[in-house]
């Protein structure tokens, strides 16, 4: 629980916080818009003070009213880890700044949480699907995906007769793949 | 759903064959099975795919396909090759992908920790850890101080033993198959000791919220105390095999080779860091658990090749043996499991813990909403980002040298693929 | 449903009599109506519109050896005894080369089978092959998943008959802890036929060199031989 990082945090960016800067255990929580995602964390990255050069994980959250990307950041600088969060993309259009141009590492973190939430990195050189195959049509993570309690009682063994209408835009316009459920 | 059910038995259907193949109406998968050609059936979609399915002259596009004899699990490589020189490379992910994050959300708190062994398969403490320390973390719970050192100790067998898989598999790799039975015999040793300790010799279910599942008992004892006593002659033995071997080193010198900088913006984490010159390890740089008490050395090494990565999971697992000593010696007394309620419902909340696995930086972001399921499970895999770094490290090498790469960043599919 | 078969034997017509060598040098096929047997279930085989059809190449037609619809031993080699076959099964049972297909967990514990402690070499299992062509028994050890499924069904129709299929651990044998995923294939019996299911998570090597043994013994007794084999989910309704 580092007092000072909080401190610092609040003067830093005091007009982009979203809301207040959260501390519990080992853990500091900044929330921010999804536009100001480029400039917090090349700050965050670059400037001497805080230098968290370490960017830990990248996750996609769907909140039932907004999604959300999460950020864990680690530095040398403070014994806390770093939580961003960028709130309220909009459940139908989660669009994003990507984060590749400070961490080329976070190109297949942004993939895979675009082929779960369907959250499209603007900016991001290769953001096709990465776990599931190219033409599925669903995002498995979403709060409106449902798993049946069964799925070898379904006829699909499995859900893809219960796959939501949200196609992505990417998907490939082949002919035998289904755009709508089936029955 | 109103769709009708199928028979579940077709032996007596006389109209359709009786063997499976891709033309059988029963084969219950929607989409075609597919024929997997390099070039993906559509336009590119996004400007990397252009760039990689864009074959220059003499130029190839091979697929080293989800199936091969390099176990690391099912991964699928489309390599753009001129003669034997790789030219790019696309990793082709998802053949194991399980869905794993959204059971998880379905399960209960408790069951989350059981789901979480099969990511990571070969070193499945490191998988239950951040879990259960993310929920102790929302749970606001105090773990016994002897939960903790068995914690630390099975960890520590576990890492020996996953280390030791890979380093023979990175000589499997490379053609070598002796040193892979060696690694297997340790191995299994270790194995059978949590086996011993936690019921099972895989996936061990063992770490609890709270504490673990059971103190130790005298088989694991009596077992432990045998294999430390020839612990450090037979790992030297057997493991350093591969130290001096002239085809091996020489494969691997100078193959790989990344900078600190470059791997700190390709996320890397763990002993491939580490190799890079940089001493990062949660263990020290995050403290958790009971390392603070231990006394232990980073092993570092500043080349940054295979032969590097190598040499520092050795140097690991014998540190890894000091610290299984030393928290023989410092064992406390007390309970292993902390007393909590069967049914928890932590407060609404996040948490995010990150352990030092072998493989890299492990995490768990736990998001709570008050029930007794977790409202968004997210695993953060190591291997997930050395995969990534292909396309830095094999252009301009041969096609065998991406198998020794490979081995050496010592991926793990189940983690990767989730 | 039985098939009732013609007492009348082959029937040879004049236009199958002497065939003479096309003159491309392409053997062009020979359809002729079945005749040899058919189906005592009136909608059996599409009710009899189609398909009964028999394809032969016009040597073939020609000399006759069309005429039966049991190719396995022909001509002087019915009298062979069946203890050639018994050999040849015992010799397969105690050579059964596994193909490499570990595909998560289990596969770990396949390895651990075949190494120095509990070691499948003593029954001749050793070799696990990389291709397909070369092997016997497909080990499927590990989640099968609906994107792996298609390579899966590639791997085990290029392997050559005969083959046997082992489902090891409870992923394969029924989906397992995976049973509400949305990726995973619920079995592997969905897609294909298998011989002994090893139930576990993962099964140590012990069970699994069990589950060799009883394959061991289906192939002795012919039980698995490919067929006769059922597909399709195994688990009984209301279950």
């Amino acid at each position: 629980m580092d007092r000072r990082l909080k401190r610092r945090l609040e003067s830093r960016f005091a007009d982009r916080l979203a809301g207040p800067i959260r501390q519990r255990h080992d853990e500091t929580e900044l929330r921010i818009g999804p536009g100001d995602v480029p400039d917090v964390m090349r700050a965050l990255h670059d400037e001497p003070e805080l230098r968290f050069e370490i960017l830990a994980d990248l996750a996609g959250v769907d909140t039932g009213h907004a999604m959300q990307v999460v950020y864990h950041l680690w530095a040398p600088t403070t014994p806390d880890w770093l939580r961003v969060i960028a709130d309220g993309l909009s459940r139908d259009d989660p669009r994003v700044p990507s984060i590749t141009f400070l961490w080329k590492g976070a190109e297949w973190l942004e993939r895979e949480a675009y082929d779960m939430f369907g959250i499209i990195f603007e900016g991001n050189r290769d953001l096709r699907r990465i776990f599931m195959p190219p033409d599925y049509t669903s995002f498995p993570l979403r709060k409106d995906f449902f798993l049946p309690d069964d799925a070898a009682r379904s006829p699909g063994a499995g859900v893809r007769q219960m796959e939501r209408t949200h196609v992505p835009r990417d998907a490939p316009a082949t002919g035998h793949i289904r755009r709508t459920p089936a029955g | 759903m109103t769709a009708t059910r199928q028979p579940t038995d077709d032996s007596a259907r006389y109209d359709i064959p009786a063997h499976a193949s891709a033309d059988d109406p029963r084969v219950l998968l929607e989409e075609q099975i597919g024929v997997y050609e390099p070039v993906p059936p559509f336009p590119p979609r996004t400007e990397r795919e252009a760039e990689f399915y864009t074959v220059g002259d003499g130029e190839m596009l091979i697929n080293i396909g989800p199936h091969h004899p390099s176990t690391h699990g099912v991964m699928r490589i489309v390599m753009k090759i001129d003669g034997e020189k790789v030219v790019d490379l696309d990793p082709v992910l998802g053949y194991l992908h399980r869905g794993v994050e959204k059971i998880c959300e379905n399960a209960d708190f408790h069951q989350t920790i059981t789901h979480l062994d099969p990511l990571e398969y070969v070193s499945s403490l490191f998988c239950e850890w951040p879990a259960v320390m993310a929920y102790e973390k929302l749970l606001d719970v105090e773990v016994p101080r002897r939960a903790e050192y068995i914690r630390v100790l099975s960890g520590e067998l576990n890492r020996i033993s996953s280390h030791a898989l890979a380093i023979g598999f990175h000589a499997l790799d490379l053609g070598g198959l002796t040193p892979i039975l060696y690694s297997f015999i340790e191995r299994d040793e270790i194995v059978e000791m949590l086996a011993a300790l936690t019921g099972q010799r895989m996936l061990f279910n063992y770490f609890r919220i709270g504490g673990v599942n059971g103190d130790l008992n005298h088989e694991f004892m009596s077992r432990l105390g045998d294999w430390m006593s020839r612990a450090t002659t037979e790992i030297n033995a057997n493991l350093g095999l591969l130290n001096e071997n002239e085809i091996f080193v020489r494969r691997n010198r100078g193959l790989g080779t990344i900078d600190t900088e470059t791997a700190l913006r390709m996320c890397w984490t763990g002993p491939n860091l580490r190799a890079t010159g940089l001493p990062f390890d949660l263990r020290r740089a995050h403290p958790y658990s009971v390392y603070p008490e231990l006394d232990f050395d980073i092993p570092t090494r500043a080349e940054g090749d295979s032969l590097a990565r190598y040499l520092l999971r050795v140097d690991e697992i014998k540190q890894s043996l000091r610290i299984i000593d030393q928290c023989l010696q410092q064992m406390p007394d007390g309970p292993v499991m902390a007393k909590l309620p069967r049914l928890l419902r932590p407060r609404p909340g996040r948490a995010w813990a990150g352990i030092e696995g072998p493989r890299g930086e492990y995490g768990v972001y736990a998001v709570s909403d008050g029930t007794d399921q977790p409202f968004r499970f997210r695993i953060h895999d190591p291997s997930f980002l050395h995969l990534q770094s292909f396309n830095l490290l094999i252009p301009g090498n041969l096609m065998a040298d991406w198998m020794a790469v490979n081995a050496s960043l010592d991926p793990i599919m189940g983690g990767v693929d989730k | 449903m039985a098939v009732t078969r013609n007492d009348a034997g082959p029937d040879v017509t004049a236009d199958t009599a002497v065939v003479p060598a096309p003159p491309s040098g392409v053997a062009e096929p020979v359809v002729v109506p079945n005749t040899l047997w058919r189906a005592d279930d009136p909608l059996a085989y599409r009710g009899g519109q189609g398909g009964l059809e028999i394809t032969h190449l016009a040597e073939i037609e020609a000399s006759g050896a069309a005429a039966r619809d049991d190719a396995r031993w022909s001509g002087a080699l019915e009298i062979i005894p069946t203890k050639a076959d018994y050999i040849v099964d015992l010799i397969r049972a105690n050579s059964l080369w596994p193909l490499l297909s570990g595909l998560a967990c289990c596969a770990f514990e396949m390895m651990s089978s075949a190494t120095s402690r509990n070691d499948i070499d003593r029954w001749g299992m050793f070799p696990f092959r990389a291709s397909p062509r070369q092997a016997d028994v497909l080990i499927v050890a590990g989640t099968l998943t609906t994107k792996m499924a298609g390579p899966l069904l590639r791997l085990w129709e290029q392997m050559p008959e005969p083959k046997w299929c082992v489902a090891m651990g409870d992923c394969t044998c029924s989906g397992g802890r995976y049973k509400r995923s949305y990726s995973t294939v619920q079995g592997i019996d969905r897609i294909m036929p298998v011989d002994v299911y090893v139930p576990g998570c993962p099964p140590r090597p012990e069970g699994l060199i069990y589950g060799m043994m009883k394959l061991q013994q289906l192939v002795k007794d012919r039980r698995g031989h490919w067929p006769e084999r059922a597909v399709g989910p195994s688990v009984p309704d209301g279950v």
